[in-house]
């Protein structure tokens, strides 16, 4: 996600600027007078009632140990089946999927609500899908059915876009128009479209004037404010509107993509390269490198037992190729990082990569076999402590890398929650610490802590017990009292 | 005597210094020089003066002693150790004899025997106000902190205790004497709470003998390193089954470490250290057991009698030389680039694979350096392909640079991510 774009929208309002606008609206309307009834164009309220329809509100819980946190999305719906697409933030990627409860799908406008079924998050675009129940189906228009018929002229400059938006719960999601004009087409690295205002709440449609579908919103870049006050003499921040967004993917980059449906809510299988701190290449060292007119990406490390270090990659290659493809050139220079991300996401676990790397000043070619991704965080395994205070999760893949040990050898645990006072959180547990040994005895697995755990918690007689936590590279011993 | 003041009070006050110091400082991506000021205590008659590592660092390129005739001095640095936060300077003898001055040498008191209560006084130049004297009692005869960054970033306290006092110790008062009420110095006055009332730390007296003594031909102390990091055991013994006052908790053990190499880890008690029974209850009982350990031959090969769950087994750990974190600093002014070497112990604590490369400390906004993307923290790893495994390394890269600049390929890591960079002209 690009959160810092700054890129300066012309002023939309002014009095010489409204001539110039009238004189362009006047030539495009005399161009088209024969060829579209000019009453089409002009019924933007009929067309936006009718696609109001293609979008609604997902309500879901997030249960945690301790809390029940509701949280809102808006959705596009996509095909007759009442399935919904919300954007990528829409669920906390450290959620487990169990935490994720009571679905509710609102129409627009619409106090009452049905159930809703989470079917998971698509790796490649990074859409949450949620299936509405049948009651309501037959209220909603997939947006398909706006579709371009025949394959659109490519968005230009200036175009009139609009699209939707829906107010909060307390309004019952009240559905509005939001208009503005095109001002910037960018590879980031899909082609996103980015209008003067804001257009559409994220993950809402965006239509032409004639209601033909041009792209879908996408969370807002964030924009640069100097912040002036009597103390403060200009401090700049960076805003970002989270109800509504000027940026869209445009509709080919949407499209083709409404049958990535995940099977399962895990939204496996999921390919993997196993290479950890893609870095961009800015252009001076890319030229430096003899590298003209493309781009390349830095592999910091190579993780271990991964696909990349099976195919004979190595800690600081240089991919210049994917599929033999030489890597196109992106502003910014970082977009590549997720270009290339998205090419490994596109593929299914056993598909063959073929990889071109520079290594020192040799070219290599490689072939990786992508693998199935190992378990992640929010499938990890986890069990509450109640009386002794925190949540204990199962040590991933992931934790071994961030912890630079061997992540194919997994040991201990992971605090996942601590709960505030609690035992554990006087002792000095928190959150993220890798319990390695509990009252002296080495933990292997994730049941071996629960069996120890459950002991401990259920042992009502007990005073304390011992913790060795390691934190940032040291370890500490933590005295829990439980009198 | 006058006054009341005993002639050893009076003999004291002649033999502090006020000491005038111009540093070189790396971090703004090119050399600038500070000025401070500090105290210190003529301890031999052949112009030894005692001081703080904090007041004067190898960083000096002048220093300046004010003697209690109010004449001033030159000296140099020729003694340093910021694991005590001492520093010994030698004054320009051939001026003092040329022009005829002589010499008060302090006479050093017996820190050991101090009590709470007892009546302290301060000598030094708080705030530039020399030959100031401020009166106090011993608060703490034996305080324990480590400060991991006290002296300019270097550590210190690992070895240590401190005496704690009441007397008014002022930014300034640094390095000069804390003395009995008959002049014998029984601290090297060190550090104050900033925001507090009358905390104030000094190093004891005992300590200072030492380094004096073990302060090799190039102005340092060997000491030895095993990598372990102790924790008290108080209350804890019941839960290893322990008799009170025997053994110390091993709180964490440095990755690569000799004592990791050797196997052990945290939660481990060390019962015994080449026979010697060990008691570290009491956080303030770790520092001599941590001295213990620092003064053994480096190489030498320790017998560490450990308990880990219900056995008791023996650890041979083979010590080695102990470095401060901090690695030799330099500025590299045409790239607007300032670095520190990545010392060994900085490898460990950041779990980088080896000493390969330089930690920016600091970039000049508008340089080549900065212009490029590079930025405090990154680790220059190599330059135009080439590993930097001394500074000398970089310093003949930047020469060329000089002589003819060129688009310089950086490669740095930051959070184990590799980047690269063209540092042009």
């Amino acid at each position: 996600m690009i959160h810092s774009f700054s890129g300066r929208r012309p002023h939309s309002r002014g009095g010489p600027r409204r001539f110039a606008r009238r004189g362009l609206l006047l030539t495009f309307t005399a161009l088209t007078w024969t060829s579209l009834p000019a009453a089409n164009t002009a019924d933007l309220p009929a067309l936006w009632a009718e696609r109001v329809k293609s979008v609604v509100a997902v309500e879901y819980m997030t249960v945690t140990e301790v809390e029940r946190q509701p949280s809102v999305s808006m959705g596009t719906v996509i095909d007759g089946n009442g399935t919904i697409i919300l954007p990528s933030g829409a669920v906390d990627p450290r959620t487990a999927l169990w935490e994720l409860k009571d679905f509710k799908v609102y129409l627009p406008g619409d106090a009452a609500s049905t159930p809703g079924e989470y079917l998971g998050q698509d790796a490649f675009t990074g859409w949450h899908f949620v299936r509405a129940s049948e009651k309501i189906r037959g209220q909603l228009t997939p947006i398909s059915a706006f579709a371009p018929k025949t394959p659109p002229r490519a968005p230009a400059l200036a175009d009139f876009v609009w699209g939707i938006g829906l107010r909060n719960k307390d309004e019952d999601f009240a559905p509005y128009i939001l208009q503005s004009n095109l001002a910037l087409v960018q590879s980031l690295p899909q082609r996103t479209g980015i209008a003067q205002q804001e257009v559409a709440a994220p993950g809402l449609p965006v239509f032409n004037r004639d209601g033909v579908l041009v792209g879908l919103a996408q969370a807002s870049f964030g924009q640069s404010f100097l912040q002036i006050s009597r103390a403060n003499r200009g401090s700049g921040v960076i805003l970002i509107n989270v109800e509504e967004s000027s940026a869209f993917i445009l509709a080919e980059e949407m499209l083709p993509h409404f049958g990535r449906i995940p099977k399962q809510p895990s939204g496996r299988p999921l390919a993997w390269l196993g290479t950890y701190g893609l870095q961009p290449m800015d252009r001076e060292v890319a030229r430096f490198l003899n590298l003209s007119a493309q781009s390349a990406v830095v592999v910091s490390e190579v993780l271990e037992g991964s696909p990349a270090e099976k195919a004979g990659l190595k800690d600081r290659d240089i991919i210049l190729q994917l599929d033999g493809r030489p890597l196109p050139q992106f502003k910014p220079d970082r977009v590549i990082v997720s270009h290339v991300e998205r090419e490994i996401d596109r593929h299914a676990p056993g598909d063959t990569l073929a990889l071109t790397v520079l290594r020192g000043t040799e070219r290599i070619e490689l072939k990786a076999v992508l693998g199935e991704q190992p378990k992640v965080m929010r499938e990890a395994e986890r069990k509450f402590f109640d009386r002794l205070g925190f949540t204990a999760r199962e040590f991933v893949y992931g934790d071994g890398i961030e912890r630079r040990v061997k992540p194919t050898e997994p040991t201990g645990i992971i605090v996942h929650h601590v709960k505030s006072s609690s035992p554990v959180a006087i002792a000095g547990l928190r959150q993220e610490d890798w319990v390695k040994e509990i009252d002296g005895v080495e933990i292997k697995t994730f049941k071996d802590a629960v069996v120890k755990l459950d002991e401990i918690e259920r042992d009502q007689a007990r005073p304390e017990f011992v913790l060795l936590v390691s934190r940032g590279g040291d370890t500490a011993v933590l005295r829990v009292k439980l009198r | 005597m006058a006054a009341g003041m005993s002639r050893g009070f009076n003999v004291l006050l002649d033999a502090v210094v006020r000491i005038d110091v111009r540093e070189i400082a790396f971090e703004a991506g090119a050399r600038r020089y500070t000025a401070s000021l500090g105290s210190g205590v003529i301890v031999s008659n052949d112009g030894r003066v005692l001081t703080n590592a904090h007041v004067v660092s190898p960083r000096a390129v002048e220093i300046n002693l004010t003697l209690a005739n109010l004449e001033r001095v030159g000296a140099r640095l020729v003694g340093w150790d910021h694991w005590t936060d001492l520093a010994v300077l030698q004054l320009d003898m051939d001026e003092v004899k040329r022009r005829g001055w002589k010499l008060v040498q302090a006479e050093f008191g017996d820190s050991e025997s101090l009590h709470p209560g007892q009546v302290v006084y301060a000598v030094g130049t708080p705030h530039g106000l020399t030959r100031t004297v401020t009166r106090g009692i011993v608060s703490n005869p034996s305080r324990y902190f480590e400060d991991n960054r006290g002296v300019n970033g270097y550590e210190t306290g690992t070895f240590n205790t401190w005496l704690q006092t009441d007397a008014a110790i002022n930014p300034g008062n640094s390095g000069g004497p804390l003395v009995t009420e008959d002049g014998q110095v029984v601290g090297i006055t060190s550090r104050g709470y900033l925001g507090a009332n009358n905390l104030g730390f000094a190093i004891p007296a005992a300590i200072a003998r030492s380094v004096l003594e073990r302060l090799g031909d190039d102005g340092r102390i060997v000491r030895s390193y095993i990598g372990i990091v102790p924790g008290a055991l108080q209350d804890l013994e019941n839960f290893y089954a322990l008799e009170v006052r025997t053994g110390m908790l091993i709180t964490s053990v440095d990755s690569g470490s000799p004592a990791a190499k050797a196997g052990l880890r945290g939660g481990d008690i060390v019962l015994s250290i080449n026979g010697a029974k060990v008691d570290g209850r009491f956080p303030e009982q770790l520092p001599p057991i941590q001295n213990m350990i620092a003064t053994q031959l480096v190489g030498a090969t320790l017998t560490f009698s450990v308990k880990r769950g219900g056995e008791i087994r023996d650890f041979s750990v083979e010590t080695e030389k102990l470095e401060s974190r901090v690695g030799e600093e330099w500025a590299f002014e045409k790239w607007g680039l300032s670095v520190r070497k990545v010392s060994r112990a900085y490898a460990r604590e950041n779990q980088l694979d080896d000493t390969t490369g330089v930690v920016v400390i600091g970039v000049q906004p508008g340089f080549p350096a900065e212009v490029a993307g590079i930025s405090r923290g990154d680790i220059i790893a190599k330059i135009n392909q080439q590993t930097i495994d001394s500074l000398d390394v970089i310093k003949a890269a930047h020469a060329a640079y000089e002589a003819k600049p060129a688009p310089t390929l950086f490669e740095t890591q930051r959070n184990r991510r590799v980047s690269l960079y063209i540092v042009k002209p």
